[in-house]
This record gives C-alpha cells, structure tokens and sequence, in this order.
C-alpha cells in the first residue's frame, strides 16, 4: 500500500482490505451523495495543479463526471495527461472538529467525451445533479470529461484510511 | 398539504393581519372584508403557495447562478433586465405541481367559470407604511381559466425578480433573496366609473384636504396613466368640495364625473379605511355611491427613496402598450423626420455668407435645437426604448422558447442607418481593393500625414495623385454628407478622416472576419413572427403584430436618433468653428484648444459686440496623471466573467478603442475592447476577431451587430478598458461569457 494518499497524514493506517468491506463503500457513497463538489487534481509539465469542480457519479461509483471550459488551465492539462485524482470532503469551517472530517480520494483516468450518445448520458448525469449547470454544461465551449475510477481513499478519524478498488467487485 | 402551512386562503377566512403568508395587500384586503367595506371576493395563495414553487423548481438555485455572476451594484439596468428575462424565463417553463394546480382549483371554484379574474401580487413588506411597490410587481387583469391562471400566477411570481423589482429592492436595501410573494385572485368589477381617493394630500400631508380622482371605466386606466382623471380636493373636515379640476378627456363634456353623493361615499370610505388602519390610505376604487367597491388601500406614499436619480427615473421607464404605440407613432411619424430635417437644413446652411450677428443668431438657434432635441431624447426617445423589451416579454410568454432571446430574429434586417452607413463602407473598400492605384495613393498620402489631416486638403492631394478615381474621392465626399457629419469624442469625424480611411484599407485587404450567420429558415424574421402569431392566436393576432411593429421601431430609431441628434452637435460645433476661425483672424481669439459647448457664450458675444477683449480659447492645463492600476502589483486578471452576448471562441490581441485616434489603429483579427460599441464604431466589427464590452445588455446593439456577423462578443466585463491593455492575449469565449487572459502555462512555477 503506498503511503502517500492519506489527507493528514503520511503514515496513517491503511486498510487495504476495503474491497471486501460493504461499509467503506456505502461511507464512500453516502459522501459523494451528500457533496457537489470536488478539488480536481491534475499535472502537467512536471507541476501539479488543483481546481473546484462540480461531479457527479456513476449509480456503482466506477466513474465519475464533471465539466470545464476548453479555455481553462485544467482543460490542457487534462489533455496533457489523463492521470487525476478527486477530493471530495466534509471538512468543517470550524477547527477543532478534526475527527468529525470525512474525506475521500479518488484516483483514476479522464477522458474527454465527444458529442454524441455517451455525451448526453455524461451530461444528463451531471446535469440532473446540477440542473443549474445545464447551459453551462451544454455550452459549445465546455469539455465533458469522464473519470474512470481505480481506487477510492476513505479518510476518517483525521488518520484512519481504508480503501476501495470499484474494479475488484465487479 | 400541510394544514399549518395552507397554500391557499379565501380572502374573508384570512384572520390576523399576517402579512408574512398573504404579503401586503392580500392581508390588507382581508381586514376591509372583515371590517364590512365591500371588496370583489376571491382567495390569496400564499407565501407558502411561492416556497413550495421555488423549491420543487429549484429555481432560487438559478435564480442565485444568475444574480451571482456579479454584483447587483455593479450591472448597468440592461444587465439587471437581462437577468430579469432569464429569471422570469425559468419561471415560466417551470409548471406548476399537482398540489399547487390542485390548489388553485379549489380557488377557482369561488367564481363563475365565465368571470374574468385579476391577478394581484402581494409581496411580503409590500405596500407597507415605510414604502410602497406601487407598479412594481405584476397584475394581470382579464384572466379566464385554471391554464391562464397558472401561467399569471408565475408571472406575477416572476415579477418579484423584475428589474423594476431588483433595483428598487436595492435602493430600499432589502435583500431580494429574503422576499416572498403571496398572489391575490379576485373577480374583476366592471363599473362606469373607478378612480383613486388619498385620505390626505399626498403633497402636503399636514393640510386637511383629501384628494379624489375618477376616470370613466376601469381603474387601471387611471393607474396606468392611459386617461386624464377628473380631480377633487375635499376638505376632511367640511367634507365640502376645496376645487375641482376636469380631466382632459376628447369624450369629456365638462361635467364633473361623480355626483355629491359619490363623492361623500368615496371620502367616508377613505376616511373609514384611514381609521381602521391608523394611517392614511390611498385606495383604488370602483362604482358609485350605492355600490362603491374597494380594489385596494395601502398606505400612501409621499417619498420615494432616491438616492440613484438615474435608477429611480427608470423605474418610471415602463410604458404600457397604449402609450408605447402613441410614442412609436410620434417618434417615427414626426419627430425622426423632423430631427433629420433640422441636422439637414443646418449642414445645408453657409455659415461662411453670414455675417457676424447672421453667425451668432445662427449659433444660438443651433444650440437651442440641440438642447430641445437632447430633452426629447430622454424625454421620449429613451422611454421608446422599452418596446423591445415588450416585444421580449411579450414573445416569451406566448412562445415560452428555450432560448429567451429568440425573439431578437424578429428585429433582423431592419434598415438602421448605422447599417446603411457600413454599406457604404463596405463598397468603398472593395473599391479599393480592386484598384491598387487608389489604394497605393490613399495609403501613402495617409503615411505622409498624421490623423490631423482635413478631408479638403487630403482630397486635392489626392486628386493629383496618379491613378486617383473620381469615383471613390466623390463617393467619400457623399459618405462624408450624409453619415460622418457626427460628433466623436467632442471631434467632427468628417473634419478627421483618418481613421476611416485607414480603417478603409484595412477592410481592402482583407476578407471580412465576420462569417454572417445562415439564417436557418426556421429562425428568419418570418418564420419567427409566424410562430408568435400562431401562438396567440387569431384574436391577439392585430394585437401582437402591434407590439412587433413597436418592437421593430423601437429598436431601429433607438439607433439612428443617437445618429441624428450626434449631426446635431456636430453641425452646432461647425458653426463654433467658423466662428472661431474668423475671430483668430480678426486678431481677437487666441489659443489652440479644442471648442466645447462651454465655448459658445464668449464666441456669440465675441462675434455680436466687437468691443469685446481677447477671447482665449484654451484647454484647462490638465496634468496627465498616470492611470492608476486597477489591478495591484503581483496581481493580474486570468478570467473575466461577463454576458455572452454572441457565441464563438476566438483568441487575439486587445486593442481598446477609448478616443477618436484609436479609431484608425485598428487592425484585422484584432479583439475590440471598448467601453460600448457606438453607431459611430460599428464598421470596425467586420475587422474585429473578438469583442469585449464594458457595458453589458443582451440587447445593447454591440451584442446585436456581433450576433448577426458571427463574431464573438462578451459584454457586462467589469473594468474591461481599464483593465485589458493594447496587445494583450486574449480569448474570448462567447458561449460561456468568459475572457481569459494570457497562456495557461507554469512558466513562473518552473522558475523555481
């Protein structure tokens, strides 16, 4: 298990044994439900770079959705490189509420989706999430990308980790 | 429905005063029934009834995504309006729920199917004794059926989010996100005589006078201006009648219009109201005597807020149907024509033939006609401006399109002389670019000379210019006459044809950016009237090709009196100059400054009494400060946001046009920034790749032009002249309202 994924820290205790656990799935799920947006994290040139977006997931989790302009930094980057990673969190405004944080990380690989039929049912998804983003999301000038997920992070506790690999339970 | 929070209460089981589930004149008419005043029956749905709308529609998340794209302060009104018809648009394609429509059912049964309704809004803190909404919000009269009810209950809705609303919400300095709605339905009462009573002189409170005014037949009539009404004073006290002023009516036969005993009945009543509520009352009211019928009461308003003079008179800037079609047949009828004639007998008169008191008088008459037709300008021309924006509403709700400026195909192809100038621009070039001759000769008389040079001088040096063509020198000549005799930045532009002739040979050389849009036959002018037609069908037909034909109007002479009025100032700064010409050479003008309006006194008296000493015409020694930065050190824009008033991506170079010299430096591919695109500036947006507007409007004509070539356009960005500079890399991204600044690269990051 690498050690670099937790969101506080390095050398928290993972649980690689997520895949088999139902419980850190349904906590992943109830997250994503329960939160609209995510910090898209994405690379290019040797930098790193993180931006706000509004998501959306796939019913089983094995994808997710979201949507930028074409004239935007992350929009090259993710066509520099597909390799992303999205946190979705509950953190609190408040300090000293640590414990009761939530976080997750999802890692996985984008794809820009052209217009056709996997465009619409993309857009649709996103769209019934965020039914404000419509005309956004159906601009011309907006990209659609879908993430294919290979492992969710699950942090709770501020150090407890376990994780889930979508894959593994299909 | 829960019973604690009832969608729906009929007006005489309404018990309290609680003026936060029936708003202002729901709860107030439900404390007149229950005093015994006679008021026409019907049911209010409540602030619940709008929650329960909102919510299901999601629709205060696209209110908020509307209004949060920028601050309220920060929009011109075009923008809030803008906003206005997106908001009221989401309001109208959101249906009713089962419960809601189920509510108003249970409503609708108080009425006889056949009885036309009035729809009243009666917002939360409407009406109140701190300020009143008079003709803010939404009625809607004359309604028949569950489907009309519907659709009037969510205008009447929507029209919490108006511009009106917005802005005068903003002068109040309530936070529109906090309001509610309730919406009254009442039978509608149909007397021979109705009017308005004020418990008190609205002009002087303190004086025991009472006013009543009386229009025959409905109210709104009164309300809405359309008739001249009939005028009491009473004395509260007396009772008696103080004076009696007749309303100026063409039916009118100079008798008073109320009998004593109506007069008697409407001031008791007023006066009753004004006890029971414990203020003074201005109420709208039908009937006479023995059957007086109270449409309304509300506390009257003897101050209006007005710390923002300019949103406070566009607020009065709606007029009704009626008048908008008097306004259109003036305007177009008379007042066009006579504009144009008075620019035309004045560039035909010759100043030089005059003599010195000839001169001065002809000044004068030049700047008073320019002063009455400035007046006429915002007096009448402005407030014509609405009848696009009639059209707007008008179109959506019949058609309810997806798109709320669909109805902008309606105003295609409508001969504005901004358009017939660009013609003729347009021709010039491809003279131009088909005789190199001309062109070389142009262009090196142009590089010979700076901006300054005259048309006269310029002309005779090119005349002597081999391969020089009559043709263009006289087509300019005609060019000149009949659209540069304008005012640009306080300059003739036919004394400085620089600019255009450098900006003719930059349209010479090049193919023309702009890709007109194919109107797809679905969407011509044609085709889109014909949808608006069947939409309302044959009864409205003569009524909506009327507001089309205003629409149309409307929004042509809305360009071209800017035109007109523009040769004015210019034909009253011909005469300034010749008259400055002659006093320098007189010996008794000095100084170099440009002539200004403020000029005109010391030059009519230089020219009428020789007497008088040296005139200085000087410039005020004004330091050019450096512009401050908009913008502190270390920081820069990366993305603006703004309307995206025509669709397209585009990448270029900024040029600001910001004086008349800019005009001139622009170049092909360019993206034009500019505070607003003026008529004097349209023939640059064939060469303009982009186009970034300071002033924001869907409709402002910038947007319109840029639309109907193709070319991009985002408008509404704050600061834009200030902010983008000559050369900057920009993209303007006409879909999404955006201009991003720059190259997305990590060329810093990487330095580290």
């Amino acid at each position: 298990m690498n050690a670099d994924e937790p969101l506080f820290d390095s050398n928290s205790n993972t649980d690689s044994g997520g895949a088999s656990n139902p419980a850190v799935r349904s906590l992943i799920e109830s997250l994503v439900n329960e939160q609209s947006y995510a910090v898209l994290c994405v690379q290019g040139g040797g930098q790193p770079y993180g931006a706000l977006v509004a998501f959306a997931f796939s019913g089983d989790l094995g994808h997710a959705v979201f949507a930028t302009p074409v004239t935007t930094r992350k929009y090259r980057l993710l066509r520099e490189c597909d390799r992303v990673s999205l946190v979705i969190d509950n953190r609190p405004t408040k300090a000293g509420e640590l414990m009761e944080v939530e976080a997750v990380t999802a890692t996985g690989r984008s794809q820009l989706i052209s217009r056709g039929r996997e465009f619409d049912q993309m857009s649709e998804l996103l769209i019934s999430r965020h039914p404000y983003l419509k005309s956004f999301v159906l601009a011309d000038t907006c990209a659609l990308f879908r993430v294919e997920i290979v492992r969710f992070l699950h942090v709770t506790r501020f150090q407890e980790v376990r994780q889930w690999i979508p894959t593994a339970h299909s | 429905m829960d019973p604690d929070r009832p969608l729906l209460i009929p007006l005489d089981a309404l018990r309290g005063a609680d003026d936060q589930i029936a708003g202002g004149k729901a709860s107030k008419l439900a404390q007149l029934t229950r005093a015994g005043f006679t008021v026409p029956k019907g049911f209010c749905l409540t602030t619940w009834a709008y929650e329960a709308f909102v919510s299901d529609a999601e629709i205060m998340t696209a209110i908020r995504m509307e209004l949060g794209r920028k601050s309220l302060d920060d929009m011109r009104w075009e923008e809030i309006w803008d906003a206005a018809l997106r908001i009221r648009s989401v309001f109208l394609s959101q249906p009713l729920s089962k419960q809601l429509r189920a509510a108003v059912a249970e409503g609708l049964k108080l009425f006889d199917p056949s009885t036309p309704l009035a729809i009243r809004s009666s917002a939360v803190g409407e009406d109140s004794a701190g300020h009143s909404f008079a003709g803010i919000h939404e009625s809607i009269i004359g309604v028949r059926g569950q489907r009309a009810v519907d659709d009037a209950v969510r205008l009447v809705w929507a029209s919490l989010w108006s511009d009106a609303a917005l802005l005068y919400r903003q002068e109040l300095g309530l936070d529109p996100a906090r309001s509610r709605m309730a919406v009254v339905v009442q039978a509608m009462v149909d007397a021979d005589c109705s009017g308005v009573a004020f418990a008190r002189d609205p002009r002087d409170t303190r004086k025991d006078h009472a006013i009543i005014e009386s229009v025959p037949g409905p109210c709104r009539l009164l309300v809405d201006g359309l008739v001249d009404p009939d005028r009491w004073v009473m004395n509260r006290e007396t009772r008696s009648v103080v004076s009696w002023l007749p309303g100026q009516r063409e039916d009118s036969d100079n008798k008073p219009l109320l009998e004593p005993q109506d007069l008697q009945a409407i001031l008791q009543t007023v006066l009753s109201i004004e006890q029971l509520f414990s203020w003074s009352p201005d109420m709208e009211w039908t009937g006479r005597s023995d059957s007086l019928t109270v449409l309304q009461a509300r506390p009257i308003a003897t101050t209006v807020p007005d710390d923002d003079e300019k949103r406070s008179w566009y607020l009065t800037l709606r007029p009704g149907d009626a008048r908008l079609k008097e306004l259109r047949q003036r305007i177009a009828g008379q007042l066009i024509p006579e504009l144009a004639a008075a620019g035309e007998a004045f560039a035909a008169e010759q100043l030089e033939g005059l003599d010195n008191l000839q001169l001065a008088d002809s000044i004068e008459k030049r700047s008073q006609s320019l002063a009455k037709w400035k007046k006429i300008y915002w007096d009448e021309f402005i407030p014509f401006a609405h009848g696009v924006r009639r059209l707007a509403t008008y179109y959506n709700d019949a058609v309810q399109p997806d798109d709320p400026y669909e109805f902008v195909g309606l105003l295609r192809d409508q001969p504005l002389l901004a358009a017939q100038r660009n013609s003729v621009i347009s021709e010039l070039a491809e003279q131009l670019r088909s005789n190199s001759a001309v062109r070389t000769a142009v262009e090196q008389l142009l590089a010979k000379h700076a901006n300054s040079i005259q048309w006269s001088t310029f002309r005779d040096q090119l005349r002597e210019r081999e391969g020089a063509s009559e043709e263009f020198v006289r087509r300019f000549d005609d060019l000149q006459d009949r659209f540069l005799d304008v005012t640009f930045d306080n300059e003739r532009l036919r004394d400085r044809p620089g600019p255009l002739l450098r900006n003719l040979i930059e349209l010479s050389q090049h193919a023309s950016l702009a890709e007109s849009h194919r109107v797809s036959p679905s969407n011509s002018s044609f085709a889109l009237q014909e949808k608006l037609l069947s939409a309302v069908g044959p009864e409205r037909r003569a009524e909506a090709m009327d507001v089309v034909e205003t629409g149309r109007v409307s929004w042509r002479l809305r360009d071209d009196d800017n035109l007109l009025v523009a040769r004015l100032d210019s034909q009253c700064l011909r005469a300034l100059k010749v008259a400055a010409k002659r006093l320098r050479e007189l010996g008794r003008l000095t100084g170099g400054g440009h002539l200004k309006d403020s000029h005109l006194a010391l030059l009519v008296r230089g020219l009428r009494e020789p007497s008088t000493g040296l005139i200085t015409v000087e410039d005020r020694l004004e330091f050019e400060e450096p512009k401050p930065s908009v913008t502190p050190q270390g920081q820069a824009p990366r993305q603006l946001i703004g309307q995206p008033a025509s669709p397209g991506l585009t990448t270029g170079v900024v040029r600001c046009i910001c004086g008349r010299d800019d005009l001139g430096k622009f170049r092909r591919g360019e993206i034009l920034v500019c505070d607003a695109i003026q008529p004097t500036m349209t023939h640059l947006v064939p060469l303009a790749s982009g186009i970034i507007e300071r002033r924001g409007g869907m409709l402002i004509h910038g947007a319109i032009i840029a639309r109907e070539l193709g070319i991009p356009c985002v408008n509404g960005v704050r600061e834009a002249t200030e902010i983008l500079r000559n050369g900057d890399l920009v993209t303007v991204d006409g879909h999404l309202g955006l201009v991003t600044v720059g190259a997305s690269d990590f060329e810093l990051e990487m330095q580290f």
